[in-house]
């Protein structure tokens, strides 16, 4: 289990393995305390470079044999397929993980294969935009080729509010935690706005089939300009067309790009000219949104599934449960020192909410979107009908209160 | 005691354990842990949550501030857990004891003691000495029936790793080096770190 040291995932993989009985070598980017102690189940990779990580997954490998790798974040899962192709192990073809880690190889290829993604055009910061900008057609958005959790993701209406995002951009490009990270971090992706709604789908990719585990309505528009999250309810709402043309596109999108075993999570956008394929990452949904997925009537958790498919366990039904259920990321209330969330008790309190979970302590500091990427926190609802999931999640959400300094 | 003044957050662990952070202290001697029924019987609070209608609750644990509730029924947390929350209210709201003095030492804590010596020397000796070096500390509350509960603390609190030190580190030593123990239960709050060795991100 390929665990980068600041995952959320963490408990829910770690719990999963102990609920499957299965034997656990978590692999992070920095020592435990405890690896000399406990060589078997843990281990220190570099998880930046893919292939070093390799070799050394393949010199543990020789000592405490490996039968399943599974990544749960994009780098991680690019750190999957190399041990996978390393040790033959189920996985994704290592071109696959990179095309689905960065944005412009994954327009490259989409578009290659007549995917219907939003017209891009890639760009470095410091170049002159002024004649670039004044024929840009609007609006448009700017995105980093890798930063998650549509951190740095901006909106722009006009050639004025292009250039002033391209500036805000590379100022958050030129932070400590990602200048350092590759080429990669002095390119930007400037591509149409896509109007419409926007959902989220999660599949499972086996054989190179997509199975649809489950499709997210996002019913706060997410117009910009910046793109934090905050809602996702299931089942959707969109009619049976919709959701069947969205599944058919991000079907093509996992053969275009050449994937081949493992979790997706995929965003997209729905209009009067189709579906668009916004993101598709090789990886579980994030942050602690996959407590919203059940299947099995309610007996087996989305971390579950991953596990067994990468060890090809038996997997049972991955139809979801009956209910509806939905997640909100709690959004960033303002900038400063978290001090303490009130309102807990209250806002569990509410019918249908199932847990509030607070993610950032006590002296965090918040950061809103565009430069933050950190939610405060989550809530968790089931329901009859994803319209009472929502209406729970928003009466929750006003009845926290942020202490902020 | 005016029942709404209890402040009562729920932590759910996983499927199966949950933890009620209480706004006042429950039972400030150490631990106490109730593994049926029979065992909280005199003991208000934890009686009332064994009684709850379809949770199948198996054990109850009990300390400072933090009720530690594990089921075995498929009731989700969203249902049992406001019936936990009613009864710890309740007992709390009564004015009597909430739990009844622990009684004296049957014969099997003879073999909890011992193991508790064994525990308390691998946490001094490795555990500790391993964690201190992201800024942690381990914290052994209790054996009781060969299940080990602590606290972790410093770094470990709220860190975005701790269920792979607990489980990874700390419950692999103890089975290699102490294999009476069934179980651990970790019962910080993790949610009042201020200072995590790893915080999480989005990804």
């Amino acid at each position: 289990m390929l665990l980068p040291t600041t995952t959320y995932r963490t408990a829910a993989f770690v719990e999963a393995a102990r609920r499957l009985g299965v034997e656990l070598t978590v692999a992070s980017e920095r020592p435990s305390t405890f690896e000399g102690a406990q060589p078997a189940a843990l281990l220190t990779l570099d998880l930046a470079a893919p292939e070093r990580a390799a070799e050394q997954a393949a010199a543990f490998a020789r000592r405490h044999p490996v039968a399943g790798v599974v990544g749960v974040d994009d780098d991680t899962a690019v750190v999957a397929a190399a041990i996978a192709g390393r040790l033959g192990l189920t996985g994704n073809p290592v071109a696959a993980a990179l095309a689905a880690r960065d944005k412009h190889l994954q327009r490259l290829e989409l578009v290659r294969h007549g995917v219907p993604v939003p017209r891009f055009e890639l760009h470095t910061l410091g170049e002159d935009v002024t004649e670039f900008a004044a024929r840009l057609r609007y609006p448009c958005v700017l995105k980093p080729l890798r930063l998650s959790a549509s951190r740095g993701v901006i909106r722009a209406d006009d050639p004025a509010g292009f250039r002033a995002a391209l500036q805000r951009l590379g100022r958050i490009l030129e932070q400590p935690d990602v200048a350092g990270c590759g080429d990669w971090a002095s390119r930007v992706l400037v591509e149409d706005f896509i109007p419409g709604p926007e959902v989220a789908l999660e599949g499972l990719v086996v054989a190179g089939q997509l199975q649809m585990l489950a499709l997210f309505d996002k019913p706060d528009p997410l117009d910009g300009p910046f793109f934090e999250e905050t809602i996702y309810t299931t089942p959707s709402r969109l009619p049976d067309r919709a959701q069947a043309a969205l599944g058919a596109c991000a079907r093509d999108a996992v053969a275009a790009l050449g994937l081949r075993e493992g979790p997706v999570h995929a965003e997209l956008r729905w209009n009067e000219r189709g579906p668009w394929l916004i993101e598709l990452a090789a990886r579980s949904v994030g942050g602690r949104c996959s407590a919203a997925l059940r299947f099995e009537a309610g007996e087996t958790s989305l971390e579950e599934l991953i596990i067994r498919h990468a060890l090809g366990m038996p997997l049972p039904s991955l139809e979801r449960e009956h209910q509806a259920s939905g997640v909100m990321m709690i959004p960033v209330p303002g900038a400063g020192v978290l001090r303490e969330v009130r309102g807990l008790a209250t806002a569990r309190a509410v019918p249908l909410i199932e847990d509030v979970v607070i993610t950032a302590h006590p002296g965090q500091t918040l950061l809103p979107w565009p430069e933050g990427w950190r939610y405060p926190g989550f809530i968790f609802a089931r329901g009859e009908t994803p319209e009472a999931v929502e209406a729970a999640l928003r009466t929750a959400q006003r009845r926290l209160g942020f202490v902020i300094e | 005691m005016d029942p709404a003044s209890i402040q009562i957050t729920a932590e759910p662990i996983d499927g199966s354990r949950c933890k009620f952070v209480v706004s006042q202290p429950v039972h400030a001697a150490g631990v106490r842990r109730f593994a049926s029924a029979a065992e909280a019987e005199g003991s208000p609070l934890a009686a009332a949550i064994f009684a709850i209608p379809g949770a199948e609750v198996g054990e109850v644990i009990v300390s400072g501030n933090l009720v530690t509730v594990v089921k075995r029924g498929v009731t989700p947390w969203t249902a049992v857990g406001k019936s936990v929350g009613q009864a710890i209210r309740a007992a709390l709201a009564s004015g009597a004891p909430p739990l009844a003095p622990k009684a004296e030492a049957p014969v099997a804590t003879a073999d909890d003691d011992a193991l508790y010596e064994q525990v308390a020397q691998l946490f001094d000796e490795q555990v500790n000495p391993m964690v201190a070096r992201h800024g942690g500390r381990v914290e052994l509350i209790d054996v009781q029936d060969a299940v080990v509960m602590l606290r972790m603390m410093g770094g470990c609190q709220g860190c975005g790793m701790a269920d792979v030190t607990l489980r990874q580190g700390i419950e692999a030593m103890l089975q290699q080096h102490v294999p009476a123990v069934k179980g651990i239960v970790d019962i910080t709050d993790h949610t009042a770190g201020t200072n995590p060795y790893f915080a999480a991100a989005k990804k």
